[in-house]
């Protein structure tokens, strides 16, 4: 096995982690409003939402997206920029599961190239004006829109079936929650699996492993499919919990109304060619549900906290690109990838050991929110 | 400005996600409210045209979930 060949697996390992993370990350996008009301048990819902990821997966009939196309020349992008970018938008999502806080998969991951092509040739090679528009500004209008959806579409459910008897509003509203949340777990397979899709192809044809105009090669298809359903299935459950029981309390009309509004917007989003992200759509469908219901609290202070963590995907994710991208260039060759590569594998074993201490798990992630993310043991705790 | 904002896929997007995500949704909630009208509590007095209006919003929300499906994969 050669240097370049040792390099592509690496890449890939990175893109297939990545894939990973992406799964579990998002899973709360599509399921934390099933899982809080109820509607689908925890296990189900992800085993659900796994299910229709991997189809999704396979759905699209275009090519798979380029990284990050348009955003850095695409000719200052090396295999080694590549893995770095990985690793930036990795590292991002694993500190933000880790605090429970819903964020962008796709914002860490360009932030991560971003700041590895920086770092490797200059800011020349980075268009600043297609970061604005292509990733800032749908940054801040994503949250804004599908809050106005929820809201509206919130406001006029509870004011339709206010006459309408709980029995049939109860197991109404849960099926079309089940449904509306499908649609989005599908969606979700659909645009994210293919990013990830987008970057092994990428890596193959700069290690001309395939040819540039070949399509991406089915095991890669699979692969990405697989990856992204487990990750999904693993369940992001600190998430989960932030976006299904921190943010406000959600009854079943409410989490059928932000469903729904999350796959309006991210279907015409993706018709459009508007670049949303579907953690930002979600968690601003979410608020608008709390708003539209009348008494319904919207805790304001950690939605906060989750606007300040989507104002740092970028940076903080191009930060870790590119100090990525030196310490491998510093090291020097697919050694040095390599290195970087194990390195960062310990830092993610270690947040999980982390995690595992105070965990959140499908047992008490429907636990009352009382200002943390990991549930007080009542017993245990001493009253304060 | 419009080099950093396409405005005209925003509004588009904005209009459609208002049409399909509450639209769609207040028509699910309109089902119900159709299926409660032909099954009253207590069993007397149903109104059968609930039933209907109920199959018609089904239909049409599934019918847009569908098109939503289809438009996004044949972008």
């Amino acid at each position: 096995m050669d240097a370049n060949t040792v390099l592509l697996c690496v890449v890939v390992a990175s893109a297939l982690a990545f894939d990973f993370t992406n799964g579990f990350h998002d899973t709360a996008n599509a399921m934390a409003t099933s899982i809080a009301t109820g509607a689908l048990r925890p296990r189900i819902a992800v085993a659900l939402s796994a299910v229709l990821n991997f189809l999704g997966a396979f759905l699209s009939l275009k090519v798979a997206a380029t990284i990050a196309t348009g955003i850095v020349d695409s000719g200052a992008i090396t295999l080694t920029v590549v893995f770095a970018g990985l690793l930036g938008g990795l590292a991002w999502n694993l500190l933000t599961w880790y605090f429970g806080i819903p964020s962008s998969s796709s914002h860490a991951l360009i932030g991560g190239v971003v700041g590895a092509t920086l770092i490797a040739a200059g800011s020349s090679a980075v268009k600043g004006q297609a970061i604005v528009a292509k990733v800032l500004v749908p940054a801040v209008l994503a949250p804004v829109f599908a809050i106005v959806v929820a809201t509206v579409g919130t406001y006029l459910v509870y004011r339709i079936t206010a006459n309408v008897p709980d029995r049939v509003r109860g197991r109404g509203f849960r099926l079309g929650q089940i449904g509306s949340a499908s649609l989005v777990s599908l969606a979700h397979g659909t645009n994210d699996a293919q990013k990830t899709m987008g970057v092994i192809t990428l890596a193959l044809v700069a290690n001309h492993t395939i040819n540039k105009d070949a399509g991406t090669p089915l095991w890669v298809i699979v692969a990405c499919a697989l990856t992204i359903a487990a990750g999904t299935y693993i369940g992001g459950w600190r998430v989960i919990r932030t976006l299904g029981k921190g943010l406000t309390e959600i009854e079943t009309p409410q989490g059928f109304a932000a469903e729904g509004s999350s796959a309006a917007v991210i279907f015409a989003a993706s018709h459009f060619g508007l670049p949303l992200s579907t953690t930002h759509v979600c968690s601003g469908s979410i608020m608008g549900a709390g708003i539209g219901r009348r008494l319904a609290e919207v805790r304001w202070g950690l939605a906060g906290r989750m606007v300040l963590a989507w104002l740092f995907t970028l940076p903080a994710a191009a930060l870790t690109g590119a100090v990525v991208w030196k310490g491998a260039d510093a090291i020097g060759g697919a050694g040095g990838v390599a290195v970087v590569f194990a390195l960062a594998a310990v830092l993610a074993g270690a947040l999980f050991l982390a995690a595992r201490r105070e965990p959140v798990t499908h047992a008490n992630v429907n636990a009352e929110w009382s200002g943390r993310l990991v549930p007080s043991v009542p017993v245990k705790e001493p009253v304060a | 400005m419009s080099q950093y904002i396409d405005v005209d896929a925003l509004w588009k997007v904005l209009v459609a996600g208002l049409v399909a995500g509450a639209g769609l949704v207040a028509l699910y909630a309109l089902g119900l409210v159709g299926l409660a009208a032909a099954r009253t509590q207590d069993g007397t007095a149903a109104r059968p045209a609930g039933v209907v209006v109920a199959a018609v919003c089904f239909a049409l929300v599934l019918a847009g979930a569908l098109l939503g499906l289809y438009v996004m994969l044949a972008k």
